[in-house]
C-alpha cells in the first residue's frame, strides 16, 4: 500500500502544479474579462487519471467534454472553466484531490467520483464547505441523508433490486449467486434479493468470494455447476470480471447455466477482453448506446467522433451531470451563481432529459430511472450488449 | 463416494495445474535460501516479467508463445544474475540485509511494470490452439490448462532428475549441505551459487510465461505468487526438490479442492495450512535429511 501511495503522491503533486499554473493562468484571464461579465464558473472534475479505474475516468471525462462541446462550452449562459484533479485508486489520493479543488481552486461545483470508498471520504468536506458535488458514478447504499451531495448514476444496490423481481419469474428452479466479498459486492446482492425473495424465488447457494485476492474461480465454479441451480446471479467488475466470464465459460457453465449479473460486469473495455466467452450474459442496466431516442443518437454520434468508442453508463452518467449543471447554473442565475444557489437550483429541477431516457431526483438525490435487461451478443461482426426488455423503474 | 469425487474430480485436475504452476516458482527460491543462504524477496517479480512477457508477445500463435518463452528465459537469466550479484556484497550480512535489499528491488521494478503495462489486470489468451475446452470424463476443462499440466509436469520432472541423479545435481546438493566441505575440494562454490541463482530465475520467468493465461498479469500478482511460494517452502523444507514439489502440489490442493470443499474458509485455507505445518513439524513436511 504505501509502495504504490508514493507515486501517487508525486502524480498528485504533478497535477496540482500542472492544474495551478493552468488555473493561474485562468485567473488571469477572468479578471480581464471580469470588465464584462461575472467571470467563468469554475468546475472540479474529480476522475481517475491513473490506477485501476482510469478507463472509467477516461469516459467521464469525455462523457463530460461532449456535453461541453455541444453548447460552446457554456453552461447555463456562463463561460466555464473546468479544473481536472486525479482520483487515483484509494480514498486517501481521492480526498486529498478533492480538497485541492475546494480549498485551493476554490471551485463553485465539484463533478465526478468514481469510488466509494473516496465517496465515502469527502461527504463532510462538501457538506461543511457547502459545495454542491454532482458525483456521476459512485453512490454507496449508505449515503442517504446530503444536504450537497447528488448523484447522476444509481444507488449501488439498484442494478441488483432491478433484475431480481425477474430473474425470479424466468427462472424455473433455483438461483446460485457470487459475489466478490466487498461492499459493493454485498449491496448488489442484498438488493437483488430484495426484489428476487419477494418475488418468490428460490436461492440455492450464497458464496462471497475473496476480494481482491482471487484470480481462480474454478472451485467456486465448480461447486455452483454441481449445485443443480438453474441460473447464477454474480457480481464482478473490472479484471475479475474477466477471469470470471472467460472461467465461466472455460468451466462449461455457459449456456447450461444463465447467467445474470449487474451491468459492469460486461461495461466498456472489459467486454473485449471477455470475447466470445461473454455471449449470452445478461446484465442489468440504466443504460445502453442502442436505446432508440433522438437525444441518445446524437449523444453517441458525438461520443463516438471523439473517442472512436460507444459510450458507456459512465460517460452518460457524466455528460447528464453537465446538463444538470447547465439547468442548475441558468436557473441559479447565469452570471450571478455562486455555490449555494446552484445547489438550491439542481434540487428543483423537475425533470432531466437524457440519453437513457427522462429522469427525476429521488429523495436521497439520485435519479429515478429505468432499467434495461441487456444480453452480450454478437453485432456487426463484434460483441455489444443489446437491449432485451426494460424492467421498469426504479 | 463415486457422487463426491465426481463433483470435486475438476477441482482435483485443477488442483495439479496450479500445484505444478507455484513449483515452478518455489523450486528456484527454496534452492537460492538453502543453498546460498539467501531470501530473494524479488523472486515473485521474475514471474510477474515472465507474464508480461507473455501478455506483449503472445498473439495467439506457436510462434508468439515460443518467443515469449525465450524472453523470459533470457529476462530470468539475466534478472536471475543481477539480483545474484547485487546480493553477493552482503553475504554474511544476515536476512535482514537481504530482505531489504531485494524487496527494494521488487518495488522498483514492480512501479517500472505499471509505467510500462498500465495498472490493470490483463488478462492473457494462450494460443488459439489450446484456447478452448475438452470434456474429461464428462467435465468441462480448459485445454490449456490440462497442455500445463503435461508441460509443468515434465519441468518438474527434468528438474528433479537434475538435482536428484545427476553429478551437477551431486554437487549442488553437496554445497546445500556443507558449502565449506565443497570449497576445500577445489570447488568454485560461487559458480555453483550463480548458477542456481540465474536456473531458480529462468525457471520463475517461464513459469510466468506458461501461467499468464491462468495468474494473469497485473500489480499485486508479484507479492501475492512470492507468498504464495514462501508457503509452499515452508511446508516442504528448504532446499530441496523434493520438498517444493510435494509440498507445491499440496498447496496447489488447498487452493481448489480445499476452496470447493469449505468455501467460506477460503482467504484462511493457505495460511491455515501453513500454520498446521509451522506448528506439527516446524522444519517442513518433506525436509532433507541433514544436520
Amino acid at each position: 500500500m504505501t509502495a504504490r501511495r508514493t507515486p501517487f503522491l508525486i502524480a498528485a503533486a504533478a497535477a496540482g502544479a500542472l492544474a495551478l499554473s493552468a488555473c493561474g493562468g485562468g485567473t488571469l484571464g477572468g479578471g480581464e474579462e471580469e470588465a464584462g461579465s461575472g467571470g467563468p464558473i469554475k468546475i472540479g472534475l474529480l476522475v481517475p487519471q491513473s490506477g485501476v479505474y482510469k478507463s472509467l475516468g477516461d469516459d467521464m471525462k469525455a462523457g463530460f467534454e461532449v456535453y461541453l462541446e455541444e453548447h460552446d462550452n457554456q453552461l447555463g449562459g456562463v463561460e466555464v472553466e473546468v479544473i481536472l484533479a486525479d482520483e487515483g485508486e484509494t480514498a486517501d489520493s481521492g480526498k486529498a484531490a478533492a480538497d485541492k479543488l475546494v480549498k485551493q481552486d476554490e471551485v463553485d461545483v465539484v463533478t465526478g467520483v468514481v469510488s466509494s470508498a473516496v465517496m465515502n471520504g469527502v461527504v463532510d468536506l462538501f457538506e461543511t464547505s457547502k459545495i454542491p458535488l454532482v458525483g456521476s458514478n459512485a453512490s454507496p447504499t449508505t449515503l442517504t441523508d446530503a444536504t450537497y451531495i447528488w448523484r447522476t448514476s444509481y444507488v449501488n444496490d439498484q442494478p441488483g433490486e432491478a433484475l431480481g423481481a425477474y430473474v425470479a419469474e424466468q427462472v424455473d428452479g433455483s438461483v446460485y449467486f457470487l459475489a466478490a466479498d466487498y461492499q459493493a459486492g454485498l449491496d448488489e446482492v442484498t438488493g437483488f434479493k430484495r426484489s428476487f425473495d419477494a418475488a418468490g424465488g428460490e436461492t440455492a447457494d450464497e458464496v462471497y468470494t475473496p476480494f481482491p485476492g482471487t484470480t481462480n474461480f474454478q472451485p467456486f465454479l465448480s461447486n455452483a455447476k454441481s449445485s443443480g441451480a438453474e441460473a447464477l446471479f454474480s457480481f464482478y467488475a473490472g479484471g475479475a470480471a474477466v477471469e470470471f466470464v472467460k472461467q465461466y465459460d472455460q468451466f462449461g457453465l455457459l449456456g447450461e447455466i444463465d447467467h445474470y449479473s449487474a451491468g459492469f460486469l460486461t461495461e466498456g473495455g472489459v467486454l473485449d477482453a471477455q470475447g466470445e466467452s461473454a455471449l449470452g450474459t445478461f446484465t442489468a442496466m440504466n443504460y445502453n448506446f442502442d436505446l432508440d431516442n433522438e437525444l441518445n443518437a446524437s449523444f453517441v454520434e458525438a461520443y463516438e467522433a471523439k473517442t472512436g468508442l460507444k459510450p458507456t453508463t459512465y460517460a452518460m452518467a457524466s455528460y447528464d451531470a453537465a446538463h444538470v449543471l447547465d439547468l442548475a447554473i441558468e436557473a441559479a442565475g447565469g452570471e450571478d451563481a455562486d455555490s449555494e444557489s446552484i445547489n438550491a437550483a439542481i434540487g428543483e429541477i423537475e425533470e432531466v432529459e437524457s440519453p437513457r431516457g427522462t429522469w427525476t431526483w429521488s429523495e436521497i438525490g439520485t435519479p429515478v430511472q429505468t432499467w434495461y435487461l441487456r444480453e452480450v451478443q454478437e453485432v456487426d461482426g463484434g460483441l455489444a450488449n443489446v437491449v432485451i426488455q426494460e424492467l421498469g423503474e426504479l | 463416494m463415486t457422487g463426491w469425487f465426481n463433483a470435486h474430480f475438476v477441482s482435483m485436475v485443477d488442483g495439479v495445474a496450479y500445484g505444478l504452476l507455484l513449483f515452478t516458482l518455489a523450486v528456484g527460491l527454496s534452492l537460492v535460501f538453502g543453498m546460498m543462504d539467501v531470501l530473494n524477496l524479488a523472486h515473485g517479480t521474475l514471474y510477474l516479467a515472465g507474464a508480461y512477457a507473455a501478455y506483449a508477445l503472445s498473439d495467439g500463435s506457436w510462434l508468439g508463445l515460443v518467443i515469449a518463452l525465450a524472453v523470459g528465459l533470457v529476462v530470468g537469466l539475466v534478472g536471475g544474475g543481477l539480483l545474484a550479484a547485487a546480493v553477493a556484497p552482503l553475504q554474511g550480512r544476515g536476512h535482514l540485509d537481504q530482505a531489504a535489499l531485494t524487496l527494494g528491488i521488487s518495488l522498483i521494478a514492480a512501479e517500472v511494470m505499471v509505467m510500462l503495462f498500465g495498472a490493470e489486470v490483463l488478462p492473457t489468451a494462450p494460443p488459439a490452439a489450446l484456447g478452448g475446452s475438452v470434456s474429461l470424463l464428462g467435465h468441462t476443462y480448459p485445454v490449456y490448462r490440462l497442455a500445463f499440466i503435461g508441460i509443468a509436469a515434465v519441468l518438474a520432472a527434468l528438474v528433479y532428475l537434475a538435482f536428484e541423479r545427476s553429478s551437477v545435481g551431486a554437487l549442488v546438493r553437496a554445497t546445500v549441505a556443507d558449502r565449506d566441505m565443497v570449497r576445500a575440494m577445489g570447488v568454485d562454490t560461487r559458480k555453483v551459487l550463480f548458477g542456481v541463482f540465474g536456473f531458480g530465475a529462468a525457471l520463475a520467468a517461464v513459469g510466468g510465461v506458461l501461467g499468464a493465461p491462468i495468474i494473469a498479469p497485473g500489480p499485486g500478482i508479484d507479492e501475492r505468487v512470492l507468498v504464495l511460494s514462501l508457503v509452499v517452502v515452508v511446508i516442504g523444507g528448504l532446499g530441496s526438490v523434493r520438498g517444493a514439489l510435494l509440498g507445491a502440489l499440496l498447496i496447489g490442493q488447498v487452493q481448489t479442492l480445499g476452496v470447493a470443499l469449505v468455501p467460506s474458509y477460503a482467504p484462511f485455507l493457505l495460511f491455515g495450512a501453513m500454520l498446521l505445518v509451522l506448528a506439527l513439524r516446524p522444519q517442513g513436511l518433506f525436509a532433507p535429511g541433514r544436520a
